[in-house]
């Protein structure tokens, strides 16, 4: 258990060595530089120096990057080859990448011209959508054989339009007929909106006409911009987008032809994004007119390392000091692996603070010991554990992820150990099937039977996690040398609680426990008060603050949910079992109970996992981080070459100009 | 006389204490992850990719529910309807039962949707700091305390009734 110790670097070198200098220092990947503010430098050197940093090479390789990784998405999308979910990057070495920046123009001609392509495509779409609405335009049209254009002769008016569907066409037809006999009229189509029209009349009879078609709810329909019939309109669309289709199969294929750059695209876009990463970490250092500083931290155990490598290779001041009292320096946290996976909870609340313990090597055994007790079932914990670990073992995990898979598979274990002791394997699964005639024992005693006592086990559990706790703060006092604190605020608390738990035991434990408890008090009364000069406020103090048992006893009973949540499991699974068995020893049966089996047990898992997940968390956070732990700390990370798709491979050990 | 004899038989009173148990906690469970389900599609229709997280918090409210199940179950099993033969209550263990079911239906209902806000009120912390989920869970899990207080309650009563 361990935050590791950091060093501080100081550096200030000649501007000619910079890059080179910082070229080296990514190369290494363990100092983290910090943020120099130039205008409120320590070293009182504000008059000299200003903010170096090149905002505009940042944002331009930043466009670049962008253009790249939009024509490696573009490359995706013709799916050449699929890349697992999990897949390790590719490594690069550095002759590739060298053959790869010698031939950085050609690479730039294939980005330019998949995005031109890219952008053809575009057009055609939208080509082909103007198209398609043309063609859903005109289709009701599709059987009037005048052409779209015209819409009078000499001595006649052509219209066409569309009446609403409950507008009796038959009826406008006879109306016409008969108020304007010169006229023609066709109904082209219908369908469930309206019905369309075509009308020729002579232009003598245009106000009866208009005065008809208005009562019907006639609208015009005008078709601009277009020549001849409707169907020979769609049928040169059609022919215009099969036109399209093809076109498009051109340029996809011609993109295609490029998706074998798709791993120099790659590799390009990572060395533009570790340039980009170099020019941006100079913002955050300072320059005069022919020097460079730098501050930053990096661990302890690499000093050496960073220090013979940077004064070997370069004439530069460089200062690698130990972290100062106070100093706030970024954590990284090292535990061994049974412990590492359960990182995870306590960065999620916060980082230790740089003055603070690591908590996890405290926290992993009772966030194991708790998980398990509120799943606590073998069958339950047998899947976790080996669905967990069989992703552990197939996909090559990094961080996060990890960590959380790591921290489910100890889970399941402890769930399968709870399960065992307290014979739950996938509730009451086995008396359910053989009708009560096999069941399999608890190992230790059946929580259902007297849930009483596995209440007490919680609180006992509870107790051991809060003392852990409180001997935490305890230790964090003596390492500053508070002796007195612990004498004072801590130690009467054990007395006073364990004397309290013995009281409740009988006997002859209880008259020890009794004076624990009295003795306990009696110190809390008299030294709480200390910051006080008054004597009477001083005892008055001492004497509220006996109150704080409420608050202990709070923290205790709030581990009842330790059995709440167990019972809960174990219940949930008997409901599940005796749905399954209710239609009896028979194939449809079988077949139910299979079915109803495999559908709640997965249910039941997955609501149990979170609910542990979230209460162990929760015991964590506020009954045992609120005893001792404050937080705050940020995280380290290291100035290092970080790439997206492949492993560039520089680490050859010389500087590169 | 005879309706008012059969209403209030111990077997009528203890599946009314169950039924209400799963009534009122399941309702306040639909209610409460309904309304965090609200808020996280909102979120969801502008990050996509924050779906596994909110779905999580939405989650929460929902365990109200299955305490609810899960002390009618118990009760259930206790008086012999659910696996094993059927045991004639007298009325005064009616009532035992009925009143050991309140906690959880009560405290569940209310519970799930003060939980509810809290989680919905996380969803804020997941769109602006999706780092901090794990504050935004404690505290919705500050009020499932109570919940889990009041479902300890039912079945401590429900295991302690004497049939």
């Amino acid at each position: 258990m361990a935050i590791v110790k950091m060093d501080k670097i100081s550096l200030i070198g000649l501007q000619r060595d910079r890059n080179a200098i910082i070229d080296s220092l990514m190369r290494m990947g363990v100092v983290q530089i910090e943020d120099i503010d130039a205008d409120n430098s320590e070293n009182g050197l504000s008059d000299l120096i200003t903010k170096s940093g090149d905002e505009e090479k940042v944002i331009q390789l930043d466009t670049q990057i962008e253009k790249i990784k939009a024509a490696i998405d573009y490359l995706s999308g013709f799916g050449t080859k699929k890349k697992g979910f999990f897949e390790a990057k590719r490594v690069v070495e550095k002759n590739e990448l060298n053959e790869i920046i010698k031939n950085e123009s050609d690479l730039w001609d294939i980005v330019e011209n998949i995005d031109r392509l890219n952008e053809q495509l575009a057009l055609l779409r939208s080509d082909e959508n103007r198209l398609s609405n043309l063609i859903a335009s005109l289709e009701p049209w599709e059987n009037l054989r005048i052409p779209v254009e015209v819409t009078s002769t000499k001595y006649t008016i052509v219209a066409q339009g569309v009446v609403p569907v409950t507008a009796d066409t038959e009826a406008l037809e006879n109306e016409l007929a008969e108020s304007a006999p010169q006229s023609y009229f066709e109904r082209v189509n219908r369908d469930k909106d309206q019905s369309y029209i075509s009308i020729i009349y002579h232009i003598s009879c245009e106000s009866a006409v208009s005065e008809i078609l208005k009562k019907y709810g006639f609208s015009k329909v005008s078709f601009s911009g277009l020549t001849g019939t409707p169907a020979a309109n769609i049928a040169n669309a059609r022919r215009q987008i099969a036109e399209i289709k093809e076109k498009r199969k051109d340029i996809q294929q011609k993109i295609r032809e490029f998706a074998g750059s798709k791993d120099k695209l790659e590799v390009l876009h990572d060395y533009l994004e570790i340039q980009r990463d170099k020019v941006k970490v100079l913002s955050k250092m300072a320059k005069t007119d022919k020097t460079f500083i730098l501050e930053g931290w990096l661990p302890a155990e690499k000093s050496s390392e960073v220090k013979s490598v940077i004064s070997q290779n370069w004439e530069c001041v460089l200062e690698i000091r130990p972290s100062q009292e106070g100093e706030d320096h970024p954590i990284l946290l090292r535990n061994n692996p049974l412990v590492r996976p359960f990182e995870i909870i306590t960065e999620m609340y916060s980082l230790p603070n740089s003055r603070e313990v690591d908590p996890n090597a405290v926290m992993a055994p009772f966030y194991f010991l708790f998980f398990g007790m509120m799943v606590s079932d073998a069958g339950y914990g047998l899947v976790i554990a080996l669905a967990t670990g069989i992703i552990l073992k197939k996909f090559k995990l990094q961080g996060m992820a990890h960590k959380m898979i790591s921290l489910l598979f100890f889970g399941g274990i402890s769930t399968f150990i709870w399960g065992a002791l307290f014979g739950g394997w996938f509730g009451d699964v086995v008396s359910a099937v053989t009708s009560g005639k096999y069941t399999i024992p608890p190992i230790w005693f059946n929580p259902l039977d007297d849930p009483i006592r596995l209440l007490i086990w919680s609180f006992i559990f509870g107790a051991l996690h809060i003392f852990a706790g409180m001997g935490l703060k305890a230790y964090m006092l003596i390492k500053d040398g508070k002796l007195l604190d612990v004498l004072f605020d801590i130690i009467p608390w054990y007395l006073v609680l364990i004397g309290l738990g013995m009281l409740a035991a009988g006997g002859f434990i209880a008259v020890i426990g009794k004076y624990m408890a009295i003795i306990g008090a009696g110190v809390l009364v008299l030294t709480q008060g200390r910051p006080e000069k008054n004597i009477i406020k001083r005892l008055f103090k001492g004497i509220l603050s006996l109150y704080g048992v409420t608050g202990y006893l709070s923290d205790i009973l709030s581990y009842s949910r330790l059995l709440a949540l167990g019972l809960s499991t174990g219940v949930v699974a008997t409901v599940i079992n005796t749905m399954g068995t209710l239609f009896g020893f028979n194939i449809a049966g079988i077949i139910i109970f299979l079915v109803v089996f495999i559908i709640g047990t997965v249910f039941n898992i997955a609501i149990n996992a979170l609910g542990a997940y979230v209460h162990t968390s929760r015991l964590q956070y506020v009954e045992f981080f609120g005893k001792f732990y404050e937080g705050g700390g940020k995280g380290y990370e290291p100035f290092k070459i970080k790439t997206k798709y492949t492993n560039i491979n520089i680490n050859d050990g010389r500087q590169s100009k | 006389m005879n309706i008012l004899n059969a209403l209030f038989s111990g077997n009528v009173l203890a599946l009314t204490g169950a039924a209400l148990a799963v009534i009122l906690a399941g309702v306040g469970s639909a209610k409460g992850v309904g309304l965090v389900g609200e808020t996280a599609a909102g979120l969801v229709s502008e990050e996509p990719e924050s779906f596994g997280k909110v779905l999580l918090l939405q989650a929460l409210p929902g365990t109200q529910g299955i305490y609810g199940l899960l002390t009618a179950f118990v009760i259930l099993n206790k008086i012999g309807i659910v696996g094993g033969t059927a045991v004639e209550l007298t009325t005064q263990q009616g009532f035992l039962f009925f009143m050991a079911s309140l906690p959880i239906a009560i405290v569940g209902y209310l519970s799930a949707i003060a939980q509810a806000r809290a989680a919905a009120a996380g969803i804020g912390i997941v769109a602006k700091r999706p780092e901090e989920l794990a504050k935004a869970i404690t505290f919705a899990a500050m009020v499932e305390t109570y919940a889990v207080l009041a479902l300890l309650a039912s079945i401590l009563m429900v295991f302690g009734i004497r049939v």
